[in-house]
């Protein structure tokens, strides 16, 4: 199999299906695996870090644009004119 | 005679990188290229057999120059710099331009000479060598706006070495000590002079740290900088930099907040950013930030995450950089709103990049996962919640941006239909090579782990660690999916601190035109009524005895000077760049005296 099918293959429906099976599995096995030297509560709540990194994603992203159209993101000869 | 040459212990690879690119332009072709190569892997096997110690003393004036302090800490930065340079060389093996190679050269050889420096002189003069050299890597893109961005660079280098320089005045005029040693700084502004020494020294070593506010001129001049000369440029200056303040300023509290603050503005940047190298830029601000704030916690595990962090940094980001800049040899965009549906003529670029992409994630089994996780863990063990749970957040924001958005738009997107087609061999090459340790890093990192100034207890393949990195990573994939569309990129620049500057010299201009007219105007005239006109009166006197008497003795020495001077005057170009390139030379000159001279 060539490089290009096997990206085309990670393109597909089924390859996304199995995607978003794979987060639910993720936070399922998070309620059953060992925890050890626990130093911040976060790590003591099961999928505590599915929902921090999935509000994380939305909060930089949501920000960061606000921010930038305050006034950061300029025409590209703003310094020329 | 023979034994005691073979018997040379500590063979400075500064030496080997300085002289060695002065004979580049001496071979052609083939050879050339075989030359460099063997400069390169001669420096990384100087670093390998140097024994811990002390060498390398001079007697320079009144100071002890020493040129080689080896310890585990400048061991294993020279270590992951000679690597780089091999890495970087293979890279940019193909470029015509001597002067292009030269540069580079000089660049990686003021890096180490920081590195193995035992005084603050020996420093701060390659810490200078670094910023005259690389300079050249973004000059010789030879565009318009290149040699704009490569004169701000050069000003932001030479203010930094300025309040370093000043600093270490201070600190030799208040200990009489220039070596360099351990003075951090506690709190936020100096209470006396030797906090006022260790305060400047800090300033300077940030600048080139790229912190926030002082961090503007390395994404302005990262993107403008040649494909090749960026792939040096992302692995150098800031992590010789980190270097520096992990030797210096270890512990100091405030560099805990800078770091944290650095961390996210780098990834808040990177959202707005629509050029890819200089997103790529944003996030060498964001990663350096987990170093600067490690450095600032000071824990034996902070440091060692620091230092593997850098030294895995170095090459994911190199790789980053080769792929981004593969793509922009190859198509000549660079822009995301511009690229787009690559991943059908660079497949093999696109998996290069993407391992870049998993390795500054800190995905498992990539090297981000063994040594971000390091730094991160410290600041948990030190409870410093809010510093831990913020750079968690960078650490998302870091897959979203390199890990997602880079590949995303340059290699899926929009298909733009681009012609393109894989780099030449020597990058994909250099390409192979970073993939490999970025892969190998990941999966055995013992070896890092010896090399790391303390001793580790540290492991990062933990069940609970490995799902918590992954419960992360992979619901902020989800959150880019779903927001895609607001992620869009647009074709804007981003303003940045060098706004200051930039706008500032605009408005002291403006200002200074009406001073002007008054100067021209009202002095002016005062002037000519009260000084010139009684001046002008007794000059008429002089000028008398003067043609009798001395012209005539004094025009023999006129007509020597006259022909003196037609000779000299092809030196003065007026150019800065011809300026910039005596000041390397004199650089090279001064250490070649000192070393060779008694």
């Amino acid at each position: 199999m060539k490089l290009l099918d096997i990206v085309e293959l990670l393109r597909s429906k089924a390859a996304k299906r199995i995607a978003y099976g794979a987060l639910i599995i993720l936070i399922i096995v998070d309620f059953i695996i060992p925890r050890h030297e626990i130093h911040f509560f976060g790590d003591k709540i099961p999928g505590f870090w599915s929902l921090f990194g999935f509000i994380a994603c939305v909060l930089i992203i949501i920000v960061s644009k606000w921010i930038g159209h305050l006034g950061l993101m300029q025409d590209e000869n703003y310094y020329d004119e | 005679m023979m034994s005691e040459i073979f018997n040379i212990q500590f063979l400075h690879p500064s030496v080997l990188y300085i002289l060695g690119g002065l004979f580049i332009p001496l071979f052609k072709g083939k050879v050339k290229q075989g030359y460099m190569l063997a400069v390169t892997l001669l420096a990384f096997f100087a670093v390998v057999v140097m024994p811990y110690g002390t060498y390398g003393i001079y007697e320079f004036l009144n100071w002890k120059l020493m040129f080689g302090e080896v310890d585990k800490l400048s061991k294993v930065f020279a270590y992951i710099f000679t690597i780089m340079g091999v890495i970087g060389v293979i890279y940019s093996i193909h470029v015509k331009n001597d002067g292009e190679h030269f540069s580079s050269f000089c660049y990686v050889g003021g890096s180490l000479g920081v590195t193995f420096a035992g005084d603050f002189l020996t420093l701060f003069l390659f810490w200078e060598m670094m910023a005259f050299s690389s300079v050249f890597l973004v000059w010789f893109r030879k565009s318009p706006a290149s040699i704009d961005s490569g004169f701000r660079y050069l000003l932001w280098h030479v203010v930094g070495g300025l309040i370093l320089l000043a600093g270490i005045i201070i600190q030799y005029s208040v200990s009489g000590d220039l070596s360099v040693q351990h003075l951090p700084f506690q709190g936020w502004w100096p209470t006396d002079l030797i906090s006022l020494a260790s305060f400047l020294i800090i300033i300077g070593f940030i600048v080139n740290a790229a912190v926030p506010p002082f961090g503007a001129w390395l994404p302005d001049a990262y993107p403008a900088a040649t494909v090749t000369g960026a792939v040096f440029m992302s692995a150098f200056t800031t992590k010789t930099a980190v270097y520096a303040l992990i030797r210096v300023c270890a512990g100091s509290e405030m560099l805990i907040v800078l770091g944290v603050v650095m961390a996210i503005y780098g990834v808040v940047y990177a959202v707005l950013e629509n050029d890819a190298r200089r997103l790529l830029a944003y996030h060498i601000i964001s990663q350096v930030g987990y170093m600067v704030a490690g450095v600032g916690l000071g824990t034996p595990l902070a440091i060692n995450g620091v230092v593997a962090h850098a030294f895995c940094h170095i090459l994911y980001k190199s790789l980053l950089f080769m792929g981004t800049g593969s793509v922009l040899h190859v198509t000549g965009i660079s822009k995301l709103t511009e690229l787009g549906g690559l991943y059908k003529t660079m497949p093999r670029t696109m998996i290069y990049t993407v391992i870049g992409g998993l390795s500054i994630s800190a995905f498992p089994l990539f090297s981000g996962f063994v040594s971000k996780s390091m730094t991160v863990t410290a600041f948990s063990e030190a409870h410093l919640t809010w510093a831990f749970m913020a750079l968690m957040l960078a650490s998302a924001g870091t897959f979203l941006h390199t890990g997602l958005k880079i590949p995303y738009f340059i290699w899926f997107g929009k298909d733009r239909g681009i012609k393109a087609q894989e780099p030449p061999l020597n990058m994909e090459l250099a390409m192979i090579i970073g993939s490999l340790f970025c892969v190998g890093l990941g999966i055995f990192y013992k070896p890092l782990y010896a090399l790391l100034p303390h001793t580790v207890h540290f492991e990062p393949y933990t069940a609970y660690h490995i799902w918590e990195s992954l419960q992360v990573l992979l619901f902020t994939q989800l959150g880019f999916f779903l927001l895609l569309k607001n992620l869009w990129c647009e074709d804007t620049i981003s303003l940045d601190t060098d706004w200051f500057p930039r706008k500032g010299a605009k408005v002291f201009i403006w200002l200074t035109k009406p001073l002007a007219r008054i100067e021209y105007n009202f002095i002016g005239e005062i002037y000519e009524f009260i000084i010139q006109k009684p001046i002008m009166g007794a000059a008429k006197i002089f000028k008398v005895i003067d043609t009798v008497v001395v012209d005539g003795s004094l025009n023999g020495l006129g007509k020597l000077t006259l022909s003196m001077s037609r000779k000299m005057k092809n030196a003065q170009s007026g150019q800065i760049q011809h300026y910039a390139m005596y000041m390397v030379a004199g650089f090279i000159a001064l250490i070649i005296i000192v070393m060779v001279l008694p």
